[in-house]
């Protein structure tokens, strides 16, 4: 653990969660963070998505709320993002801009909710753009039929919308959430505003070695999307270079977000 | 001393794979301090007849047997599957039977394969059950569709008492879980790996909880995935006699 240990490590992909009551589940963030402290993980990036359906104002400032008590009890661990449903437009915004000024959000999370490319979508990325935010999005290539989340992004929908948002930061989450990774880094290629989280499940070998000679150390972000030791294998097991292990641990371009918005 | 059950060589039609041949998986299991590698061939699976890639293996490691522990694929609904089970067995010193029904399209309950696990326990050989080789979300689509079938797993368990199981590459404290309350697993016969259940959310403990420590083995998936997230969950693993882990108890149930 001498990477970690030795390095910042910024963890850009992380989730706290609800109870069964509907409020902060205490005990998996708890775990969540004992995890991060033991494996010398200097910072949470964290948020509340709602998994399926088509959530309403009210439930995703409930989850943004529960996500803002979690940062509130760690606040040298744990930074948030505000998860929002883009098909209600004007609530997305206002929820964005409460997030980002009222809670120091530093994102968004998007879930399974509209592609990216939607054009639903279009207010909300605009409005990261305007306020200089990335976005997070739930993302995967599903090669398994049934397809139970048909609207869930993939490469492409990413690269639509990466090249009509070129000033835009995109980041597909989890190359390693079970989808076909070989896939995505081919269709995301191209497009240097998107950034690839390495966290997920999956642990195949080669795939962090794949993803660096793809996209380059610089456009990969740690993370853990919960499966702290899958995501912690594999860069302690990649065979790239230390330099590029360091820098995705700790992506410099990401930086700026993580400093309070007025001391940028 | 570290035992890995659960490895591979040979060629993996749908990606390419590094470490795959007996030199260099020998060498990358050193590199990453593991002792011992029950092993199996990936060809095995996919020739019609299994048993061309039994031998091919049996050949390749000829020089790696102070390493290579391994394991016979047999497919009990292609015709001559006794024969080559006991050829593998007696000829070949394979230590252990390896089934793959989501691949050679079979249930576990058919009744030839019910005979070829009772032949196993006659033999004192264990059963590897993998849950799967890749994650079936990013399957080629040639690849299977199917994962292991856990019912059948708990159905197979209550017909072949005396069998031992080794399930591994899957949700493993939530397949303890059922089989527990389906099938009694508390004889001791039942053995599970580790490689998809996280430790950092306790379910690991609660893997251990259910199954007993003496029935928990390692196994990485080697070469298809890092060995690194295993041994990540051994350094954090706070539990004594972890050595039952790491390889006493995969030892104990190969007699070697």
């Amino acid at each position: 653990m001498d990477l970690f240990k030795n390095n910042t490590v910024i963890n850009w992909h992380d989730h706290v969660w609800l109870n069964e009551k509907g409020e902060l589940d205490e005990s998996r963030l708890k775990l969540t963070v004992k995890a991060a402290y033991d494996t010398y993980m200097d910072l949470i990036v964290s948020s509340l998505p709602i998994l399926g359906g088509n959530p309403t104002p009210d439930e995703f400032k409930h989850c943004n709320n529960i996500q803002y008590e979690a940062t509130r009890r760690y606040p040298k661990m744990m930074k948030g993002m505000a998860f929002v449903n883009p098909g209600y437009v004007k609530e997305s915004l206002d929820e964005i801009d409460r997030c980002i000024n009222e809670f120091g959000f530093i994102g968004i999370k998007l879930y399974n909710q509209y592609h990216i490319s939607n054009p639903v979508v279009r207010d909300v990325i605009e409005k990261c753009i305007k306020l200089d935010i990335p976005i997070l999005e739930h993302a995967a290539k599903l090669n398994f039929e049934p397809e139970l989340q048909p609207f869930t992004s993939n490469g492409e929908h990413f690269a639509k919308v990466a090249a009509m948002y070129p000033e835009g930061v995109f980041i597909h989450a989890h190359i390693g959430g079970g989808g076909d990774w070989q896939w995505t880094l081919k269709a995301i290629e191209k497009f240097p505003n998107i950034y690839l989280d390495i966290s997920g499940s999956v642990c195949d070998e080669g795939i962090i070695e794949e993803a660096t000679s793809y996209l380059g150390s610089k456009r990969l972000l740690f993370g853990t999307d919960m499966s702290f030791s899958s995501s912690i294998g594999k860069m302690l097991g990649a065979n790239i270079s230390y330099n590029d292990k360091v820098e995705i641990l700790n992506n410099k371009k990401f930086e700026r977000y993580l400093v309070k918005r007025g001391e940028r | 001393m570290i035992i890995d059950v659960n490895t591979y060589i040979g060629h993996w039609p749908f990606r390419k794979i590094r470490f795959n041949s007996a030199q260099t998986l020998f060498k990358h299991l050193e590199n990453k301090g593991i002792d011992l590698a029950c092993v199996s061939s990936i060809n095995a699976i996919f020739y019609k007849d299994t048993q061309q890639g039994n031998i091919e293996l049996s050949e390749e490691i000829k020089s790696y047997r102070n390493i290579f522990i391994p394991f016979a694929i047999i497919n009990p609904s292609y015709a001559g599957w006794k024969k080559d089970f006991i050829y593998c067995i007696k000829e070949l010193k394979m230590k252990g039977l390896e089934l793959y029904p989501y691949y050679h399209d079979y249930k576990l309950t058919d009744d030839n394969c019910i005979e070829l696990i009772n032949l196993a326990t006659e033999m004192n050989i264990p059963i590897h059950l993998p849950c799967a080789i890749e994650n079936i979300r990013q399957k080629h689509w040639l690849d299977t569709n199917k994962n292991l079938s856990i019912e059948e797993v708990s159905q197979v368990i209550t017909l072949c008492e005396k069998a031992k199981f080794i399930i591994s590459n899957g949700s493993s404290h939530t397949i303890a879980e059922y089989l527990n309350k389906t099938s009694k697993i508390k004889n001791g016969n039942v053995f599970f790996d580790f490689a998809r259940v996280e430790i950092f959310n306790n379910d690991l403990y609660k893997l251990i909880d259910i199954a007993s420590i003496d029935n928990i083995v390692f196994g990485s998936v080697s070469p298809f995935q890092y060995i690194e997230p295993q041994l990540v969950k051994l350094q954090y693993l706070k539990i004594e006699k972890i050595d039952k882990i790491k390889g006493n108890n995969i030892k104990a149930l190969l007699n070697i």
